[in-house]
C-alpha cells in the first residue's frame, strides 16, 4: 500500500498559486489504489470541499503540521508527500517519515515503480 | 516635497476635551482596489496602479469633480514584510507605463504623493500633501486634522499594499548572515511578528483562566464577516470559512499563536474622501462625521508590551477616544478595532469597556451572539482575519455601515449610529470615531 | 541554538563588548538612575544625555514565554520549534531579555522560574547573553 499527500497551494491545478499537478492525477492516483489526501494550510474544511468538489474521496484532509498524525493512523508501505516548499513541506515530510517530492518530480508518479525507481 | 505629519496632528494627550473639529469632519467617499495574493509583476497590477483605481473609484463614490480637490494625505510605505530584492532589475514595462520619480521603485515597492499626482493628471487643484505613515488608521486621522484645520477642504486618503512573491518577513535582513548591533537585541532569537502579542495573551489567558480554543468563535465570526466583504480578498478569491474544529486544527506559528490568529498578506489599497461637514451636504453619500480621533504614543518599556502595560494604554486610550468624541461606551453602536493578529482584539474592546466589558470578560463575550445580527456586534468588517492584510477593512465598514451600505455586511441587531475603529496595536494606535450625525 | 552574527553600532557597541567578556551591562541614566534596555541615545524617562553602562548580577527569572514553531530567520528554521522566554533581570523586573532557554524542553518553560546568564558565540563569534533555568520555582508552562 503506498499513501499519497498533497500540497494544495502551489501544488495542485486548483491551489492559490496554481501548480502543476490536475485532479485527474489524483484520480489516476486513487484508481492505482493508492491511499490520498492533502495536507495543507488550507482550513480543513475547505480542503475537503475542494475534494468534493471535483467528485474526488479522499482518505485525509489534515492540516499542514499533521503528517506525523496520518503516518500513525494509515498503514502503507511507502508514505509520500508532495508539495512546494522547503520549510512547510519537504522538511516536515521528511521529519515525519515520509519521502518528499516536488511536483516537478511528481509529474511521472515514480511511486509506481518505488522510490529507487 | 511631501513631509511626514508632525506630532501635534495627532491627538494623544488625554484632558484636552472634545476634539475642536468635533462634527465639522466628513467622510463621503470610498474606494477600494481589486486584491491579489500577491503581485504578477504587470504594470496595471502594480500596487501604484491599484492605488490609482482605488482613489479614481473614491472620487467616483463621491461624485465630486477631481478638480476641486486640493488635499491627499497617504503612507508611503506598502508593506511591512515584502521587500524588493537587492540588485534585481527594475522592471521596465512597468516603470515605463507610468510618469515615473526618481525613485525607480515608487509605485512597485512604495508609493509617493509625487507619483500619485504625476499619475492622476485629472486632480489639478491638489495644494496640500501629506504622509500619515504607519497604516490608514495614522492616515485618516491626519487627514481628518488637516480638513478641520482648514490646511485642505476637500481632501483624498490613501493607503495601499503590495505583496510579491515568497514568504512574507523572510527576506532582508533575516535572510542574511549578520545583523545590526541595535536590531540584533530582539532578532536574534527569530520571533515571528505575532509572538509579542502571542505573549501577550499567553499572560493574559494565565491571568484570567482563559484558553485558546476560546478565541475560535471570534475567528469563525471574522471570517462569516469577511465573506460578506465584496472587495475583500476571501470574499473574491477564496470563499472558504474557518470553523471552530478548522481553528483547533491548525498549525503554530509562535504558540500560543497559530495560523488562523494571522492575517494573509496581499496587494490592496484603499482610499477615502475627507471634507468639511458643510461641503459633505451635497455629496451623492450621506456624510459620515468624525466626531474624534485619538492616539496613543505609548512605548513599552522594554523589548515588548507586558499585558499590565497594554491594559493600562488601552484603557488610557479609550478615555481620549470618549472625551474627544463627547460619548461614552454607552454610545456605541458596534466596534471596528482592529485584529491582525487576532490575539489583541480583546485588549482594544476591554478597553474601550464595549458593552461593558471589563479586562478578562472578551473571550467569554466571544461565546455569546456576536455576529451582525445581534444586539452586540464583534467587527462586523471581518478585520484583516476576515478580508486578508489591509489595516483599513474596519474603516471602511464603520462608514458603509453608518451610510446603511453595507449590504450583507449591515448590522440590523443594532442602529448603526456611533462607531469606532482603528489600530494598529493596542500600543501605539490611532483611532476614529464615526458618527450619522454631526452632534 | 545558531545565530546569526552580530555586527555592533555605536548605541550597542558597550553592551556586545561587554558580552565577549562575558558580562552583561545594561544602559542607566546617570541623572535618575533609570535603566533602559533596548539603549537609547538619552534617557527615555527624564531626557538626560547622560547615560552609562552598568553591570548586572546576571540573574533574573522567567516572566512569559511563546514557544515559534514558524521562524522568519532562515538559520533557526532547522531548530523549530523552540522556545523563546522573556527574562526580566533581577536588579529590575521592568527590563527584558529574549532566550532560548538552552537546556529547557521545548514548551516545558517553568513561567517565574530564576535563571542566570550564560554567553554564546553566534555565527561570527560575537558573543550574546542567553539564559539557563537555576531553580525549579516557576508556576509551570501551558501558556494557553
Amino acid at each position: 500500500m503506498i499513501l499519497i499527500s498533497f500540497d494544495i497551494d502551489g501544488t495542485l491545478t486548483v491551489g492559490d498559486p496554481p501548480g502543476i499537478l490536475p485532479m485527474d492525477m489524483v484520480r489516476a492516483v486513487k484508481e492505482q489504489g493508492c491511499l490520498v489526501g492533502s495536507c495543507s494550510d488550507r482550513p480543513i474544511s475547505a480542503q475537503r470541499a475542494i475534494w468534493a468538489s471535483h467528485d474526488i474521496e479522499v482518505d485525509f484532509t489534515v492540516s499542514k503540521h499533521m503528517l506525523p498524525d496520518v503516518k500513525a493512523e494509515f498503514e502503507a508501505d511507502m508514505y509520500y508527500h508532495i508539495g512546494d516548499r522547503e520549510d512547510l513541506d519537504r522538511r516536515p515530510a521528511l521529519e515525519a517519515g515520509f519521502e518528499f517530492l516536488w511536483p516537478h518530480e511528481a509529474v511521472d508518479m515514480p511511486w509506481v515503480d518505488g522510490p529507487d525507481a | 516635497m511631501t513631509e511626514n505629519a508632525p506630532a501635534t496632528m495627532y491627538r494623544t494627550d488625554e484632558g484636552t476635551g472634545p476634539w475642536e473639529h468635533r462634527g465639522k469632519v466628513a467622510a463621503v467617499g470610498v474606494g477600494h482596489s481589486p486584491t491579489a495574493r500577491r503581485w504578477d509583476g504587470r504594470a496595471e497590477t502594480c500596487v501604484g496602479a491599484i492605488s490609482l483605481i482605488a482613489l479614481r473609484r473614491a472620487i467616483e463614490d463621491a461624485g465630486v469633480d477631481p478638480a476641486e480637490i486640493d488635499g491627499l494625505v497617504m503612507d508611503p510605505v506598502t508593506t511591512t514584510g515584502a521587500y524588493w530584492p537587492k540588485g534585481k532589475p527594475v522592471p521596465e514595462e512597468v516603470t515605463s507605463a507610468f510618469n515615473s520619480t526618481d525613485n525607480p521603485l515608487d509605485g512597485i515597492a512604495g508609493l509617493s504623493a509625487e507619483w500619485i499626482l504625476k499619475n492622476m493628471p485629472e486632480l489639478t487643484g491638489i495644494d496640500f500633501t501629506m504622509y500619515g505613515p504607519g497604516c490608514m488608521s495614522n492616515a485618516i486621522c491626519v487627514a481628518a486634522q488637516a480638513v478641520g484645520d482648514g490646511l485642505a477642504n476637500t481632501c483624498l486618503v490613501l493607503k495601499s499594499w503590495h505583496n510579491y512573491e515568497g514568504r512574507y518577513y523572510q527576506g532582508g535582513a533575516n535572510a542574511g548572515s549578520d545583523l545590526p548591533g541595535t536590531a540584533a537585541l530582539h532578532a536574534l532569537w527569530g520571533t515571528p511578528a505575532c509572538y509579542g502579542t502571542a505573549l501577550q495573551f499567553a499572560e493574559y489567558c494565565r491571568k484570567y483562566g482563559k484558553n485558546h480554543d476560546m478565541m475560535a468563535p471570534f475567528i469563525e465570526n471574522s471570517r462569516q464577516n469577511g465573506l460578506k466583504f465584496p472587495e475583500g480578498y476571501w470574499a473574491s478569491h477564496r470563499p472558504e470559512e474557518i470553523t471552530p474544529e478548522d481553528y483547533k486544527a491548525a498549525r503554530w506559528i509562535a504558540k500560543p499563536a497559530n495560523l488562523f490568529d494571522n492575517d494573509l498578506p496581499i496587494m490592496v489599497s484603499a482610499a477615502y474622501l475627507y471634507t468639511t461637514a458643510e461641503r459633505a451636504r451635497d455629496m451623492r453619500q450621506k456624510p459620515v462625521y468624525i466626531l474624534n480621533h485619538a492616539a496613543s504614543n505609548t512605548r513599552p518599556r522594554s523589548l515588548t508590551p507586558t499585558l499590565d502595560e497594554v491594559e493600562a494604554d488601552t484603557a488610557r486610550t479609550a478615555r481620549k477616544i470618549y472625551e474627544g468624541a463627547g460619548i461614552t461606551a454607552a454610545d456605541l453602536s458596534f466596534e471596528n478595532m482592529y485584529d491582525g493578529f487576532a490575539q489583541f482584539h480583546q485588549f482594544h474592546i476591554e478597553g474601550l469597556g464595549y458593552r461593558g466589558m471589563k479586562f478578562g470578560e472578551a473571550l467569554d463575550f466571544y461565546q455569546t451572539d456576536i455576529s451582525i445580527h445581534g444586539p452586540n456586534p464583534i467587527l462586523p468588517s471581518g478585520g484583516n482575519i476576515g478580508c486578508g492584510r489591509s489595516r483599513f477593512w474596519m474603516h471602511t465598514d464603520c462608514i458603509q455601515q453608518i451610510q446603511q451600505r453595507a449590504g450583507e455586511r449591515q448590522v440590523t441587531g443594532v442602529k448603526p449610529e456611533v462607531a469606532v475603529s482603528g489600530g494598529p496595536m493596542p500600543l501605539g494606535g490611532r483611532f476614529t470615531v464615526w458618527s450619522a450625525t454631526p452632534d | 541554538m545558531p545565530k546569526q552574527g552580530v555586527v555592533p553600532d555605536d548605541l550597542t557597541r558597550p553592551f556586545w563588548e561587554a558580552a565577549n567578556e562575558h558580562r552583561l551591562v545594561i544602559q542607566s541614566c546617570v541623572a535618575c538612575k533609570h535603566l533602559q534596555h533596548p539603549p537609547a541615545p538619552v534617557c527615555r524617562v527624564c531626557g538626560s544625555d547622560t547615560v552609562e553602562w552598568k553591570e548586572m548580577s546576571g540573574r533574573g527569572t522567567i516572566y512569559n514565554y511563546g514557544v515559534v514553531h514558524d521562524c522568519p530567520i532562515r538559520l533557526l528554521q532547522e531548530d523549530q520549534p523552540f522556545n523563546v522566554a522573556v527574562v526580566m533581570l533581577a536588579e529590575d523586573p521592568g527590563i527584558q531579555m529574549y532566550s532560548h532557554l538552552p537546556g529547557t524542553p521545548v514548551d516545558e518553560v517553568p513561567v517565574g522560574a530564576e535563571v542566570e546568564v550564560t554567553f554564546e558565540a553566534t555565527a561570527n563569534g560575537q558573543m550574546v547573553p542567553e539564559w539557563r533555568v537555576v531553580g525549579s520555582s516557576g508556576e509551570g508552562g501551558e501558556p494557553a
